[in-house]
């Protein structure tokens, strides 16, 4: 199909890139790698009078890490990049995980991290651990720069909360803390080189009992934005890691999951797999946090 | 038997002749035409399943600038075509849906236009008035009493079946009087998609003289011909079907549809060229699918594993129209009866009219489906006898001069050498034995034929045919209507030629797959009938290129006794004389000066007879899959795949490897993954994002053994190669996961969801 037609701008500075975003606000689409928003430009999922690249802004695309402020992603940094970064791979292996299980390599040497999130899928591969790991995105616009929580990123399936005038310039994960562990699991209808029909991203921290101080449980693909399994959190919190004590988070983290039946999965199956997806992810965080 | 350490260029790995310009991309497919003036075309299908249409509305369409055509079923002749000549009735598509649509997709309209935006926008200003009718989904709803009557300009003895057949012999009520075990089970597999890489595309201009040229991606120029000529009241010869570089067909592309009619109607009254290429979401949502099948199969045994007798009954939900189902619904009673000798059979096969897409032609053409079944039961006798699933085959199988009563003899058979390869390959008896929880090792059986006997297109000519003309430079021209869709009969006919002549590849021109300049008889590719078929046809044509240029060497050298020649390495000579020799061209000189300089030409035909009522030649073949399961999540991973089959000499063993890969691929992708989710006729996933095609990485290791046969009906020994191979393997994979989990699959594909049920963990 071809594409429609469309200005095309590709500002050289975040100053000027806000500019647009706001003088166009309503007729305007941003692209980062590209692999989500062209499909949807020739499908004409979308028709905006103005496709805006940040392709050509400068220092977008870093990966940096410091002990203090934790890590940092810029929004040029490709899933390719995150796959193979020795900073990710140090520090926070499981988006190097995440990174890897999205799409083809072909793909991940076009799409960002960034564009995984801003897509707002609700099975996107890279959400579910950013999630667990307490993540934020850094929003610039005119008026300055905030930073929005994941938990309270999502408004619904293709849907953020970035004002219509703010751009995603980085995602902030912040440093865990000691005796931490982090996982991130996912099924899909074919054994590889899919789509999630259920992904989880879990985050365990021990105490000094080696009993869970903290759990944090994302689960994509089972609502209409990722979900917290809060109940699984909450019954975790101050137990040991035990496999009785995880099959029933497993059970807790599927009551919270509400899966609907489409095309890439049942109902009954995504909750199932909720369950077992969960404890799987609570195992292997848990046993990372105990430095198995 | 085969003779292969003789051969100079036969059953050797050559590269593909075209490889290089596939790889550079230079290769020309429909859709890389661009012709002076060109229109794009559109198609308007319908979003209903079953409906009279009331009215249509093109004004605003034709209002759009940049139309410059849009027609509907009324504007063309009312003729209904299709490929089963031979039962007229059988005919039941209009170009464009005239009466009714029966199917989400049923072409109502075409538009050509400037550009392909322009018609699309066009295609979505056509206003359709549509009376719905309730419509029949499935085998069961369409067979069900007062069900919706799809065809209803028909007398049908059964509403909504086309068509159906019997087979019988033997006395099936005594062995099931006297069996020890009856498996007595219904299956139910399902649609996929050819899913070639290259959707379907034409381009068609009509001259000044009033003749049409059309380039289309089929894999049956003859039958676009003759069923353009019928639909559009022109004669065949004023109609030329030009057969580009074609990106796979596995038997999605045998036909005359809609487009190229539309293309062709359009091209005719504009004086314009016009192109259609179909989108993925087109080809996925509305396109041929292979058949889904309900079958009911009941077979009798003797406690020693002996097979007594089967009584096969099948249901092919064949979606709105025949296509080539009538195919499919015969072949199946075929496959049905294959690999074992069953001295008692009877079959039944109906084709069932559906409210969805058409399903057609596809890889393997009823074989999968049957064997999947027959493969399955097998395996369950097996294990109720408390048999070696491999031992109950051997005991039944099939060899060479066994015959099936009244449809077919076995020319050649390597199919117990098969077995007994892959069970030494994989270990089998032990591994079957010991393996850890979750893994699984299983089998599946094949086996196929070699092209068609039944002439259903009712053509006047020989199946097939070859011209080759021979010039004193030494080289030759291969004139053939075969067409290569990348399996790859452009270099394997050449390898034929180039053996039988002596001939090296690079000295033969080859001239393919055009109406107006290759002979006029071929029935294109399908039903693996190239190899065998065109094979032996360019064979007979050397052979006569061969009996002109022997003569000049008694000539020359004065033989004064009828020598046995050879043809070899570019020259001819008396076999017990090779130092008597000379050259391809010097002999093509000089039988051209004798004869007042008359160009050398020798002309090869083939069309099988006295061959039974299905076949040539069958193939065979074994399969073992092993695999992993994670009883959890209910994901399998296929971990290898051990071959062994017999498709008599590989011409071109590397070609035979590709094949047996891409069907190790379909396969896996039948057995688990890919799927039509359709609700109420409309096909969900439209996308390759959601219909799942095995990837790359998914594709498993394996190996790959050929049992030395020679088959003597076909060209060098040669014989199917490929097609059937799509076959073992999902009752492999099935039987493997039902080593590794207890879950036996009756209905396809093996979803996660299904092996969890069937584990009771859900």
């Amino acid at each position: 199909m071809t594409l429609p037609q469309f200005k095309f701008l590709a500002p050289t500075n975040l100053d000027e890139a806000c500019a647009l975003l706001k003088k166009h606000q309503g007729k305007i689409k941003v692209k980062a790698g590209g692999t989500d928003m062209i499909v949807r430009l020739s499908h004409r999922a979308v028709k905006p009078d103005y496709l805006m690249t940040l392709k050509k802004i400068p220092g977008l695309n870093e990966i940096s890490w410091d002990d203090q402020g934790g890590l940092v992603i810029g929004a040029l940094a490709l899933l390719r990049e995150v796959e193979v970064s020795p900073i990710i791979l140090e520090h926070a292996p499981m988006l190097a995980r995440a990174a890897h299980a999205t799409a083809t390599v072909q793909i991940r040497n076009m799409g960002t991290v960034m564009g995984n999130i801003c897509n707002a899928s609700p099975s996107a591969d890279n959400i579910p651990t950013l999630v667990a790991m307490e993540a934020s995105i850094v929003a610039f616009s005119e008026r300055g720069q905030r930073e929005i929580s994941l938990d309270d990123f999502f408004l619904g399936p293709g849907r953020t909360a970035l004002a219509a005038d703010e751009l995603a310039i980085a995602i902030k994960v912040p440093a865990p803390a000691p005796k931490t562990g982090v996982s991130y699991q996912k099924v899909s209808q074919r054994s590889k080189v899919d789509i999630a029909a259920v992904n989880i991203g879990a985050l365990v921290t021990l105490d000094g009992a080696g009993n869970c101080a903290r759990v944090r449980i994302s689960m994509g693909a089972v609502g209409p934005t990722p979900l917290r399994a809060r109940q699984a959190e909450e019954f975790l919190a101050g137990k040991p890691a035990s496999a009785a004590n995880l099959a029933e988070a497993g059970r807790l983290a599927a009551a919270d999951a509400s899966p609907i039946s489409d095309v890439r999965a049942s109902k009954e199956y995504r909750k199932l797999m909720v369950e077992v997806l969960s404890q799987r992810a609570l195992a292997e965080a848990s046993g990372f946090a105990a430095g198995n | 038997m085969s003779d292969n350490q003789d051969f100079s260029v036969v059953g050797k790995s050559l590269p593909r002749s075209d490889a290089r310009i596939k790889a550079v991309g230079a290769a020309q497919y429909a859709d890389d035409i661009f012709l002076p003036g060109m229109l794009y075309g559109k198609l308007l299908r319908s979003p209903v399943a079953h409906a009279r249409i009331k009215s249509i509305d093109t004004s605003a369409a034709e209002a759009l600038p940049g139309v410059k055509c849009v027609i509907t079923g009324a504007d063309i002749p009312k003729i209904k075509y299709g490929n089963w000549r031979l039962v007229p009735e059988s005919q039941d598509e209009y170009a464009l849906a005239i009466d009714k649509v029966r199917f989400i997709g049923d072409e109502v309209a075409a538009v050509a236009a400037l550009d392909k935006d322009t018609a699309e926008e066009a295609v979505r200003l056509i206003k359709v008035e549509y009376e719905e009718l309730p419509g029949a989904f499935s085998v069961d709803e369409a067979l069900a009493e007062n069900a919706p009557v799809i065809h209803d300009e028909y007398q049908q003895q059964t509403p909504n079946i086309s068509l159906d057949r019997k087979i019988s012999y033997g006395d099936l009520d005594r062995a099931f009087a006297e069996a020890d075990l009856i498996l007595d089970d219904v299956f139910t597999v399902h649609a996929t998609s050819h899913a070639y890489m290259e959707p379907c595309s034409c381009v068609a201009e009509y001259d000044h003289d009033g003749r049409l040229t059309i380039w289309t991606s089929t894999q049956a120029p003859y039958f676009v011909q003759c069923l353009l000529a019928l639909t559009l009241e022109m004669r065949e010869n004023d109609i030329r079907v030009i057969k580009p570089y074609v990106g796979g067909g596995f038997g999605g592309k045998m036909e005359m549809r809609p487009w190229e009619f539309c293309a062709a109607f359009i091209a005719r009254k504009l004086g314009r060229p016009v192109k259609f290429t179909l989108t993925r979401e087109e080809e996925l949502a509305t396109g041929r699918r292979r058949h889904p099948m309900k079958i009911h199969s009941k077979v009798a045994f003797r406690k020693d594993g002996m097979i007594l007798g089967k009584e096969f009954i099948v249901h092919l939900d064949g979606g709105a129209y025949n296509s080539m189902g009538p195919t499919a619904c015969f072949l199946c009673g075929n496959f049905g009866a294959m690999l074992y000798n069953y001295p008692n059979y009877r079959y039944y096969g109906a084709h069932v009219y559906t409210n969805k897409p058409p399903a057609g032609a596809m890889r393997g053409f009823g074989a999968p489906q049957a064997l999947f079944v027959a493969e399955t039961q097998m395996n369950m006798a097996a294990e109720k006898l408390g048999l070696d699933p491999i031992d109950i085959r051997l005991m039944n199988a099939m060899e060479t001069g066994d015959e099936i009563p009244g449809v077919a003899t076995i020319s050649s058979c390597g199919f117990k050498e098969s077995l007994l390869k892959v069970a030494e390959m994989t270990d089998w008896r032990e591994r079957r034995k010991n393996l850890k929880p979750g893994q699984g090792i299983g089998i599946g059986c094949y086996s196929f034929i070699s092209g068609g006997v039944f002439n259903w297109f009712n053509t006047r000519y020989n199946f097939t045919r070859a011209e080759v003309r021979a010039f004193d430079d030494g080289t030759v021209h291969l004139m053939t209507m075969a067409s290569d869709i990348g399996q790859g009969c452009d270099t394997v006919l050449r390898q034929i030629l180039a053996e039988e002549l002596g001939l090296k590849i690079s000295d033969i021109r080859l001239t393919a797959a055009d109406t107006a300049v290759t002979p006029q008889a071929d029935l294109g590719t399908w039903g693996s009938r190239v190899t065998l078929m065109a094979g032996n046809a360019v064979r007979k044509a050397a052979q006569e290129i061969k009996e002109q240029l022997y003569k000049m060497v008694s000539l020359k050298f004065d033989l004064n006794v009828i020598h046995d020649m050879r043809c070899k390495d570019g020259k001819i000579f008396p076999a017990n004389r090779p130092d008597r020799n000379i050259s391809f061209g010097e002999a093509v000189r000089m039988a051209q000066r004798a004869n007042r300089g008359e160009p050398i030409i020798g002309y090869g035909s083939y069309t099988p007879r006295n061959k039974g009522l299905v076949t040539p030649a069958f193939s065979f073949g074994a399969q073992v899959a092993e695999c992993e399961v994670d009883r959890e999540t209910g994901a399998i991973e296929v971990k290898y795949m051990t071959t062994a089959h017999d498709c008599g000499t590989p011409i071109n063993p590397m070609a035979v490897e590709g094949q047996l890969e891409g069907s190790v691929h379909m396969g896996l992708g039948y057995a688990l993954c890919e799927q039509f989710i359709m609700k109420e006729g409309k096909t969900l996933n439209t996308t390759f994002l959601d219909y799942k095609l095995a990837c790359a990485e998914d594709m498993p290791p394996g190996v790959s053994v050929h049992i030395d046969t020679y088959e003597p009906d076909g060209p060098f020994g040669a014989k199917e190669a490929g097609e059937g191979l799509v076959s073992p393997t999902a009752p492999a994979i099935a039987d493997a996961v039902y080593h590794a989990t207890g879950y036996r699959c009756m209905d396809l594909p093996i979803t996660p969801l299904k092996l969890l049920k069937g584990m009771k963990k859900i």
